[in-house]
């Protein structure tokens, strides 16, 4: 996995090759409130990008993936949690343009405080593009009234022949699922920890390397 | 006898609604008390405001739990004191492992009791053998908590659950509805296997036929959120013949 360090960066994935790109920004990295990121797939390459905000992190990131090739694969995971009064975003552009391109975007944000996190996410398929297969998720759990998101998820599709799916989800941790916890003798704190982390496994569990993933439960764990 | 369960005049209303009107009950260690009573006459209510359901809201009473003033515990203090409840409708919990979930849990309660952490060996002894009390397959405890489980497997973990954490007062909440002959078998024999001098349970339920296997010392009737009858377990025989119609009868005139 290559951790991504400039700013302002255009990578190009070659004819079949595999990349693993981890944006992970934290108290601890040089942070630049904006991040222009631009990815263009050759045909038949496999690219699994995940985007982390941690908590006090003030980042605008602007995502553009291309697939220009055929039988493209692109994963894209996003976690930003926010905390304070941080504001945070994220803009992503997933064009297939290559015939039988596969897609598949999850961004979860967890909120808290006064925070303020956006996203927007466009998936595009090109006339042509045709057997495209891609699904773009945003879930997001505000942890308080002060909280709060901007999600705009955005489909345009000029291809007929393709099976795509969206959707956004905002709520609140699940009471019941804090009942049952609590009935069982667990305390409010760990029943709602434990219900964060489930929430983030989706993601955090995908990357590779898990000394990193530890590091990241712990830091989102004391701050949350 | 020991005491467990006291519980005085207790009022308690969910969104603004009175729904327990004043309900007298004692508990003894050793009893199984059965409930019964109409749909909506407040027996999930009981339940709820007896674990401490942050939804609803006690008016007026008392409650005694081993000695100690239930109604000032939070839900999880009640929990670990010995308070258990089968949920009517059991919660599913996506991300969250069974085995997380009930190793942290038994932690707790252990705890709670002065009694130091189960190693990782010896909380798979634990709950294997608990498994097997109410035969469930180990594939359930490697499953997220009640993700995608029928409605008979999700009574069953809840046996399972209480098997786990040996509580003192078992509140079980129609734990019958969903379960196949075989399983109400089961779970039913799981329950008696749970049962010592030092315990008592509460079965709520709509059926007689559960009460041939939990055989309660106790039947109380709860009609409009108070017990208006009380019996042994010919009760139950009579109002699966008779129906409610005559006790509500003798209360509306
Ligand atoms: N959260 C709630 N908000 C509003 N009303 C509620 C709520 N919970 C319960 N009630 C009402 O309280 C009354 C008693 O409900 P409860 O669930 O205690 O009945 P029950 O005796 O368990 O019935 P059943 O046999 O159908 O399970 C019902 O009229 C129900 O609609
Ligand atoms: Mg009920």
């Amino acid at each position: 996995m290559e951790r991504i360090t400039d700013n302002n960066l255009i990578v190009n994935i070659a004819h079949g090759e595999n990349r693993d790109l981890l944006l992970l920004q934290d108290a601890g990295s040089r942070i630049s409130p904006d991040v222009v990121l631009t990815i263009h797939q050759a045909g038949g390459s496999h690219l699994r990008l995940y985007v982390l905000t941690m908590p006090g992190c003030d980042v605008n990131n602007n995502i553009r993936i291309e697939q220009q090739g055929d039988g493209c694969h692109s994963e894209l995971y996003i976690l930003g949690i926010g905390t304070g009064s941080q504001h945070f975003g994220n803009t992503t552009h997933i064009e297939h343009q290559g015939i039988g391109g596969t897609s598949r975007e999850v961004a979860k944000y967890v909120l808290s405080d006064s925070s303020h996190g956006t996203f927007y996410g466009m998936l595009k398929v090109l006339a042509g593009a045709q057997k495209t297969e891609a699904c773009q998720t945003n879930r997001n759990v505000l942890l308080t009234t002060d909280a709060a998101v901007n999600t705009k998820p955005e489909l345009e599709i000029y291809a007929d022949d393709v099976k795509c799916s969206h959707g956004a989800t905002t709520g609140q941790l699940d009471e019941a699922a804090l009942f049952y916890m609590r009935q069982r003798g667990i305390d409010t704190q760990t029943a709602r920890r434990m219900l964060l982390d489930a929430f983030m496994a989706d993601i955090i569990d995908k990357i590779p390397d898990t000394s990193l993933t530890e590091k990241i439960r712990e830091q989102i764990a004391e701050t949350l | 006898m020991q005491k467990i369960l006291e519980i005085k005049d207790l009022r308690a209303s969910v969104s603004g609604k009175e729904i327990l009107r004043g309900v007298n009950l004692n508990v003894n260690a050793g009893e199984i008390h059965a409930i019964m009573g109409p749909n909506g006459a407040g027996k999930s209510t009981l339940s709820n405001v007896l674990t401490g359901h942050p939804a609803y809201t006690v008016l007026g009473g008392e409650v005694t739990f081993r000695g100690k003033d239930l109604l000032t515990m939070n839900a999880e203090e009640r929990a670990r004191e010995g308070m258990f409840m089968s949920f009517q409708y059991p919660v599913e919990i996506p991300g969250v492992s069974m085995v997380n979930f009930m190793r942290t849990a038994v932690n707790e309660v252990r705890r709670h009791r002065g009694e130091p952490a189960l190693s990782a060996g010896a909380f798979l002894k634990l709950l294997k053998q608990k498994r097997e009390l109410v035969e469930m397959r180990s594939e359930f405890t490697n499953r997220s908590v009640n993700e995608g489980f029928s409605g008979g497997e999700k009574k069953r973990n809840e046996i399972f659950q209480m098997a786990m954490l040996e509580p003192v007062l078992s509140i079980l909440d129609e734990t019958d509805s969903g379960l196949d002959i075989d399983a109400l078998r089961i779970v039913a024999d799981g329950v008696n296997k749970l049962r010592t001098a030092d315990n008592a349970c509460i079965v709520i339920t709509h059926y007689q036929r559960l009460l041939d296997y939990i055989v309660p010392d106790f039947v109380h009737v709860l009609y409009e959120g108070r017990i208006v009858m009380s019996g042994d377990k010919s009760l139950a025989l009579e109002l699966e013949q008779r129906g409610y119609d005559w006790i509500k009868d003798s209360i509306d005139r």
